[in-house]
């Protein structure tokens, strides 16, 4: 009886989802494995003395069996692929077997039993094909210095690129619009978040939002952000100075460039030497031709000591003051 | 009351040189200063002084020294103690128990306590009893040495300190200090002789943090560790003698640059903007070359400094052998605008130290020849630099701008003699200050006394030639050096001070020439001329009759007599005439060399020697003359009205090749909106060749002659197809091309023209909206990637440009103005306004320049309301800690709010920042604006003047220890 419902039960699920196979065969395929583990289910249960069972019990054992059949499948080939076969072997099955746990040498007796039942063979169903891939092109056939047996190439659109172009806008007048609102909406843009992220002021009292100001904030230091160019600014100038080459650069900039490096130069040098009077000796004068007062060292206080402890100390003295002024 | 001078007749002990008299019985040899301590959190300074002096007469027993704000400890004379009284007179000018409350009055008081401790009357405000053990000493005429000890806490001046009040030491937050002041006020950080004609050896000792820098005066001799490490001192010996005045001191966490030129020059700067420093002085030697050059003598000091320093009370201050100069004169090399003026700056005080640092002067009669000398030798500098029609134009600036105080405060007095001193003669009763003293000037009387000096400097070379003068001064300079080099004859220094009566013997010794008539027409008297010319041709006579007119009654003229140059262009070529100018005679007849008929397809030769051809269809047929201009050297200091048709005018603007009278014709052509006119400058506008700045006036005089022909204007708006053409991209006009400035001339007129064009005004009297779109779209399409230079002048330009088209707003019956009835064309204006604003949060330009413009905008917008007048943005603006450019743009914008709307508890808020503000320029600046633009005036009912404003006004008079003086206007 049990097994009458169940397999009336897995019959007529097999035709409810049957009313849709003939759409798909790879369904098709797939459902009727299951219904034959469904009824190997149901004849177990049979056997094992059940007499009815509840439908999810027997879909959750059906899972179960499946999955483990799965398994054994999955593991068999692994060792059969380890030992660079292709098909399995029984041996591989058995080492599979081991491997789960199961007791191989207890398969036969039960294999013999007696209250066994028997169940007809599913019915064979074709192995649905997987559908191929939309073909485009003609696949490329191997050149010569590839072996037949290696995999053919994929379709042709995987690979080949057939880069697109817009066409390129050239408009002197597009571009320059296009520049200035870009710019235009990149400052607004940024100008309201800092305005909704900080402090504002407002022209109007009754609105706030429409024209938000940033509020004023002082500086503790307000010289530097004035005079300082900004890094953009220095950049920019970078950029103009390395690409303009325009014989217009007024003649009086290019000596005050060289000019103002070599004063870097010099300064440099001096207080290489400064912080290095044992070097200045091995030095060759030409730095030393500045004698400015502010660029000469500090002088010691008058300590009554003796000179060479003073000599000692002297380097280690000069660096701080140097580094200070930086 | 301060005890009263001494005797005078001891005094007069004649020196035995060109007959400079010290008011002083004694000669100051050497001073020391040593300031051992400085201390950045308390604002403190402690030290000594010490000064050798000679009595010069045998019953010396009280000497008088300047000293204010300091707290003197201690004096000792040849180690004695000594017994002194202190007191400063100019601390309460009048004192509480006087009912009498008007500016005459004060203006006594002040004077009155001003001399009680001139200097150059022997006075002083410290008074030391010589000790009674050191008479006969004294009386053997043998060296006294005064020590003294003093403190100086919170200076109100002479000393600024800047702390900026971040985290770190003193060093790293770039604290520093440095000595200001005006004229003589040195004894405001230290007892000194402060006057400017007592010259003494120097040795100046500063001890300062270690990672600080003490820049002082004279040569750097060492600098010495104290014995824990963590101070050194500097030791300075400052070997030419040197009046006190000229003593200068900064100390801070200094970058220092040596020359790259000249080794012996080294400049100054704040931590981190050593590389605009190298950039600002990078020009500097170039100065020095040409100074040198033309005065034929060495640099007179061993060594020069230049320090840039924060919150600066001047742009400029000369000392000797340092020159303090505002840091915000420091700029990159992307700057255009600023550069010429820094550098106008660093030659200006270059010239200064020649002619005020190292040749002083005897008395304060006697400074318009230092200003003098040095204002010319730096006009001479600007002529080499930037070219003769930069230097007639600056000479035509300064001139318009003597001639309009003089005609509006009646008159600057260059050399005023004080005949007994009694105020009855006082030369100078027209002003509501003294002007015996330089500290009881009004600040402004002083610029133009400055700016007449040197013009009347270029006077007399016009008379003598530029030759002879160089000579003279080449006189002056070494006769000074060769005084200075007399390290133990201090007797000779006083050949180290100029006075008026040397200098004009040194002209007429050197050029043989009587300048005498000159000296006395400018220097000896106050006033301009006034001039009122007319003409009319006589054709039969073949004579042009020329009336010349003077005025000579109105307050700050004065009758002129002598010779005056007249041009007259005529077809036949440009002709001079010199005009006696006499007391009775109006007309002239000066005889024209060409015949009226005109001679077709004839060019026509100008005053250059050029030959050019003129459409001569638009002048009178009868008459040769094109154009006449009077005095066109400017070799009086005069004002011309001068009459000729709109087309003489034309003629001038077109082929007059002066500057200075192309722009005479520009400010003439603005009475003639016609058509030809529109024409002459519209070609002057398009012409490479002009000079930059009048076609930058060009552009005005365009905008205001379109307004006044309106109705009649055909074409697009003035301007705009010009503007098209020069800036605008070939394809797409409305397009302005990417910025490139590397031409400075078109630059400066990209910059002025859109400003000029928002001056447009269409039949409703409103902007054209034509124009109001073609400035948003240069806004809009402003592209300064590819450009050398920095675009921060030119932005702020456009929204000045901005501002300018505003238009007063309609108002219904004095709605409240609401952003839902905002005009659409202000709510654009609003939109970048607000946008460029908050960039400059982002992207801070150069001096903030765009935040300057921003703000000024916006207070048109409130004065015109758009927007509701609302002080309070400005107000955070003004506050201490913005840039000082952006606060002086606020407090403008607060003041003429508080005018506009008479609000009391601005007027408040304004006098408590001139009171309590840490800076003193922006103090200054505050008292200056409210001046010029004052709340209330003389006759006007106002509510703001009320008796506690009164109250308040005359106790920060009475208290002002500097500049404060000058609130006349509000006070009656």
């Amino acid at each position: 009886m049990a097994d009458a419902a169940a397999t009336a039960g897995a019959g007529s699920s097999g035709t409810r989802s049957g009313s849709k196979q003939s759409t798909n065969p790879a369904d098709n395929y797939h459902l009727a494995r299951r219904r034959t583990l469904q009824v190997v289910v149901s004849s177990l249960l049979t056997e094992a003395g059940f007499e009815s069972a509840e439908k999810a019990s027997v879909e959750t054992l059906t899972e179960m069996l499946q999955s483990y059949i799965s398994e054994i499948g999955r593991s068999a080939k692994s060792y059969c692929e380890h030992t660079a076969r292709t098909q399995p072997t029984l041996s591989d099955i058995v080492v599979t077997l081991v491997e789960m746990g199961f007791n191989v040498d207890t398969l036969p007796a039960y294999a013999k039993r007696s209250q066994r039942m028997v169940i007809t063979a599913p019915p064979v169903t074709n192995q649905p094909v997987t559908p191929k891939a939309l073909t485009a092109g003609q696949n490329r056939p191997h050149p010569p210095h590839i072996p037949s047996h290696f995999p053919e190439f994929p379709d042709p659109h995987t690979y080949i690129k057939t880069p697109t172009y817009r066409e390129p806008v050239s408009d002197y007048q597009v571009l320059r619009e296009k520049a200035a609102s870009q710019r235009r909406d990149v400052e607004r843009a940024l100008t309201r978040f800092m305005a909704k992220t900080g402090e504002t002021q407002s022209l109007f009292k009754d609105d706030v939002s429409t024209f938000p100001l940033i509020a004023a904030r002082p500086f503790t230091i307000p010289y530097l952000t004035a005079l300082l160019p900004s890094e953009l600014e220095m950049q920019q100038m970078e950029e103009t100075d390395s690409s303009e080459q325009d014989e217009q650069t007024d003649t009086e900039n290019l000596p005050l460039h060289i000019n103002t490096d070599d004063s870097g130069a010099e300064k440099e040098n001096t207080s290489v030497l400064q912080q290095n009077p044992s070097l200045s000796g091995s030095r060759n004068g030409e730095e030393n031709i500045i004698d400015n007062p502010y660029l000469r060292p500090v002088k010691k206080p008058k300590i009554r000591r003796k000179k060479t402890s003073l000599l000692l100390t002297s380097p280690g003295l000069h660096v701080p003051c140097r580094a200070d002024r930086r | 009351m301060p005890p009263t001078g001494l005797e005078p007749a001891r005094m007069n002990r004649k020196k035995g040189d060109k007959g400079f008299e010290s008011p002083r019985p004694y000669k100051l040899t050497h001073q020391v200063v040593c300031i051992n301590n400085i201390n950045f959190q308390r604002k403190s300074v402690v030290g000594f002084v010490e000064l050798t002096i000679f009595p010069t007469v045998a019953n010396l027993n009280r000497i008088k020294l300047n000293s204010k704000q300091c707290r003197i400890y201690r004096v000792r004379i040849n180690d004695l103690e000594a017994a002194f009284i202190y007191n400063d007179p100019t601390l309460e000018v009048c004192h509480n128990e006087s009912k009498q409350r008007n500016l005459n009055y004060f203006s006594n008081a002040y004077a009155a306590a001003v001399s009680a401790v001139d200097p150059d009357a022997g006075n002083g405000e410290l008074c030391i009893k010589v000790p009674s053990e050191l008479w006969k000493h004294v009386d053997e005429l043998k060296v006294l040495k005064i020590h003294i000890n003093f403190s100086l806490d919170q200076p109100k001046g002479g000393l600024h300190f800047v702390v900026p009040s971040v985290e770190g030491s003193m060093a790293e937050r770039g604290a520093h200090v440095f000595s200001c002041g005006y004229q003589n006020s040195t004894r405001f950080w230290f007892p000194c002789v402060d006057s400017y004609s007592e010259l003494c050896t120097w040795k100046l000792e500063f001890t300062v943090d270690a990672a600080m820098v003490a820049v002082s005066n004279g040569d750097l001799v060492e600098t010495v560790y104290t014995h824990d490490m963590r101070k050194k001192t500097f030791h300075y010996m400052l070997t030419i003698p040197t009046a006190a005045s000229n003593i200068s001191l900064a100390i801070g966490p200094f970058e220092i640059l040596v020359d790259p030129y000249m080794h012996e020059v080294t400049h100054f700067c704040l931590p981190q903007l050593l590389p605009l420093l190298k950039h600002t002085t990078s020009y500097l030697h170039e100065v020095f070359e040409f100074y040198e050059e033309i005065l034929t003598c060495r640099y007179p000091y061993s060594c020069f400094k230049t320090v840039f320093i924060d919150e600066a009370y001047v742009e400029v201050a000369a000392y000797a052998s340092m020159s303090i100069f505002s840091t915000n004169l420091l700029h990159s090399a992307m700057i255009i605008d600023e550069t010429p003026l820094t550098r106008r700056c660093l030659a200006q005080s270059l010239a200064q130290q020649f002619f005020g640092c190292f040749i002083s002067r005897m008395s304060w009669s006697d400074e318009w020849v230092l200003k003098g000398i040095s204002g010319y030798i730096y006009g001479l500098w600007m002529k080499k630099t930037f070219g003769v029609n930069e230097y007639r134009h600056w000479i035509k600036e300064e001139l318009d701008k003597i001639v309009a105080y003089e005609l509006k405060t009646g008159g600057v007095l260059l050399h005023p003699i004080f005949g007994g001193g009694k105020e009855k003669d006082n030369p100078a009763s027209h002003l509501h200050f003294s002007i015996k003293h330089p500290h009881t000037l009004s600040w402004e009387y002083y610029t133009m006394f400055q700016c007449k000096a040197h013009l009347v400097m270029r006077l007399i070379e016009n008379r003598i030639s530029m030759e002879f003068m160089l000579q003279v001064f080449n006189k002056l300079l070494s006769l000074a050096s060769t005084a200075s080099s007399q390290k133990f004859q201090s007797h000779m220094w006083s050949q180290m001070l100029v006075s008026t009566s040397g200098f004009l013997k040194s002209i007429s010794n050197v050029s043989g020439k009587d300048i005498q008539p000159l000296i006395k027409q400018w220097v000896d008297q106050s006033g301009v001329v006034k001039f009122y010319g007319s003409f009319a041709f006589n054709r039969k006579r073949n004579v042009l009759e020329l009336e010349i007119k003077q005025d000579y009654t109105s307050p700050g003229t004065q009758k002129y007599v002598g010779p005056l140059k007249v041009t007259v262009q005529e077809l036949d070529g440009s002709f001079n005439h010199t005009l006696q100018i006499e007391e009775n005679s109006l007309k002239h007849d000066i005889p024209c060399h060409s015949k009226s008929r005109r001679n077709k397809k004839k060019k026509i030769p100008l005053m250059n020697g050029e030959e050019v051809d003129m459409d001569l269809s638009a002048m009178d047929a009868d008459s040769p003359l094109l154009w006449i201009r009077i005095d066109p050297d400017m070799s009086v200091l005069r004002k011309v009205e001068f009459e000729q048709a709109d087309f003489m005018w034309q003629y001038q603007l077109r082929y007059e090749r002066d500057v200075v009278a192309q722009q005479e014709s520009i400010l003439a052509l603005e009475k003639f909106p016609t058509p030809a006119s529109r024409l002459a400058l519209t070609d002057i506008l398009e012409q490479e060749q002009c000079f930059y700045r009048v076609r930058m006036s060009a552009c005005f005089c365009l905008a205001k002659i379109a307004n006044s022909m309106v109705s009649t204007w055909t074409g697009p708006p003035a301007m705009k197809s010009l503007f098209t053409r020069m800036f605008c991209c070939k394809t797409c006009p409305n397009i302005v091309k990417t910025n490139n400035f590397m031409s400075f001339q078109s630059y400066f007129l990209q910059k002025t023209m859109p400003v000029a064009m928002a001056l447009l005004r269409d039949v409703h009297n409103l902007c054209p909206k034509e124009v109001l779109t073609f400035i948003l779209d240069l806004i809009k399409y402003n592209d300064n990637r590819k450009n050398k230079f920095s675009d921060n002048y030119y932005r702020a330009e456009m929204i000045d440009a901005l501002a300018n088209s505003v238009t007063p707003a309609v108002s219904v019956n004095n709605e409240v103005r609401t952003l839902d009835n905002l005009n659409p064309d202000v709510r654009l204006i609003l939109e970048e306004i607000t946008r460029f604003l908050n960039m400059e949060k982002l992207l801070p330009s150069y001096r903030h320049t765009i935040t300057v413009s921003c703000l000024r905008a916006i207070r048109v917008l409130q004065k015109n309301g758009h927007v509701p007048s609302d002080p309070a943005l400005f107000k955070s603006y003004a506050e201490y800690g913005h840039f000082v450019d952006i606060r002086i743009a606020a407090l403008e914008a607060v003041v003429d709010y508080t005018k506009v709307d008479r609000s009391y508890e601005e007027l408040q808020w304004l006098l408590n920042m001139i009171q309590n503000d840490p800076v003193p320029y922006v103090r200054h600046k505050i008292l200056n604006m409210l001046t010029k633009n004052p709340p209330f005036t003389k006759n006007m009912e106002s509510p703001l003047c009320n008796e506690a404003l009164v109250d308040q006004l005359w106790k920060l008079m009475n208290s002002g220890d500097d500049g404060t003086y000058f609130c006349k206007l509000k006070i009656k």
